[in-house]
């Protein structure tokens, strides 16, 4: 699973990316040396719990994403079968590019968690 | 300081935040460019209103060249708009000091420990201040600030930004008009930072405050996160679901946008209308 997120981090834009369980837990992290993957993860745990309700009370059906952005950078989470994907974004990067790349490897995770 | 000021104006420049703006200002003025400081600062009283640290800086160079009227008034529009302005009500409770206004400096010296309990500067100062001019702050608000005084959470600001939005509630409920209008967009509501709806269009009574409630704490886990990960302030947030997505547009932590939309909408594109809606409403 580290080696998938090593190779999502050459991707451009991506400054980092780690999987987490629904209920916020690191799974497996590839993240820059400075980031403390547990608080971040702990942070991204309770945006799933919110975003979770969200998405089942206002009928969205199966909660696929979740974006933010900042002027310095962003997270854009994606849903892995039981598990979500957060990638760390650069400012630089293109959101629209980044999500069509992260694709394949969502898939390759998808598939690596339904074994 | 040559090469840091010049990567600095570059990188205000691509990525301009508060932050960065106040760095700026601040190294222009210690290498002596009072003008560019107080450029930088205009600047970034346009883009960021709400920086406080903007209105010291200008102060403080107002002040240097004797104009201590206009630094009082700069220091008073400076926390009107950041309440939590550390650096405005100490300069402003100093000048107060020297005016001989000594439960007004009480007063703001007091406000910087409703949101800094722990500042044993502040609260030195105050002992002296009380030990010798024998006065204890008047323990009602503050005139401008309208805030509590001690270790109690403050209040959301009343200053002429949140009143006007209130104003606008009522007589320009239209303003989300526009952004409901466009195609895809379910409902949409303002909300403060506290999560309590301003302006609701198009959302089922009681769905709309659990929407802004739920929102607000969204944007709070998610400005922990970025802040975890290096980023500045939160300005947009999306949730996709397959049948639909909420979007969320916020300026200056103050007052946000939310969106119920279908997934065929882009973000981009409600982006300006939500901005527009903010300036309608006087909040951006």
């Amino acid at each position: 699973m580290n080696e998938i997120l090593i190779q999502l981090n050459r991707v451009r834009g991506v400054g980092g990316c780690l999987l987490v369980s629904a209920d916020g837990l690191v799974m497996a992290a590839a993240l820059r040396q400075n980031t403390d993957e547990n608080q971040l993860a702990a942070s991204l745990g309770n945006i799933l719990e919110s975003a979770g309700k969200i998405v089942s009370t206002f009928g969205l059906a199966k909660f696929m994403n979740f974006n933010a952005a900042s002027d310095q950078g962003g997270v854009l989470m994606i849903a892995t079968g039981p598990a979500f994907l957060a990638i760390v974004i650069d400012p630089s990067a293109n959101l629209a590019l980044l999500q069509l790349e992260a694709k394949p490897f969502v898939d390759r995770i998808t598939q690596r968690l339904s074994l | 300081m040559e090469s840091e000021l010049e990567r600095l104006r570059k990188k205000v420049e691509n990525f301009p935040s508060a932050s960065l703006y106040n760095r700026l200002a601040e190294l222009a003025r210690t290498s002596g460019s009072d003008e560019e400081a107080e450029n930088v600062c205009r600047r970034c009283i346009k883009e960021f209103p709400r920086n406080g640290q903007a209105y010291v800086i200008l102060a403080e160079i107002e002040l240097a060249r004797g104009k201590r009227q206009d630094a009082f008034q700069l220091l008073h529009t400076g926390i009107e708009r950041d309440p939590r302005s550390y650096g405005g009500h100490k300069i402003l409770s100093d000048i107060l000091v020297e005016n001989d206004d000594i439960p007004g400096a009480l007063r703001h010296l007091k406000q910087i420990l409703a949101f800094k309990p722990n500042d044993s500067a502040i609260t030195t100062r105050i002992a002296d201040l009380e030990k010798k001019h024998g006065v204890k702050a008047a323990s009602g608000a503050h005139a401008v600030l309208k805030s509590t005084i001690g270790n109690e959470p403050l209040e959301p600001f009343q200053g002429p930004l949140t009143t006007a939005v209130k104003a606008a509630t009522s007589s320009r409920g239209a303003s989300l008009d526009g952004l409901c209008g466009e195609i895809g967009v379910r409902g949409a509501l303002v909300a403060d930072v506290h999560g309590r709806v301003v302006l609701t269009k198009n959302l089922p009574s009681g769905q709309d405050e659990l929407l802004a409630a739920l929102a607000a704490e969204i944007a709070k886990t998610t400005q922990s996160a970025l802040t975890t990960m290096g980023a500045d302030r939160l300005s947009t947030w999306v949730i996709g679901g397959s049948a639909g997505q909420v979007l969320t547009f916020q300026r200056d932590r103050a007052f946000s946008v939310v969106v119920l939309a279908d997934v065929t909408v882009r973000p981009a594109m409600l982006e300006l209308r939500a901005r527009q809606t903010l300036i309608d409403l006087g909040a951006a």
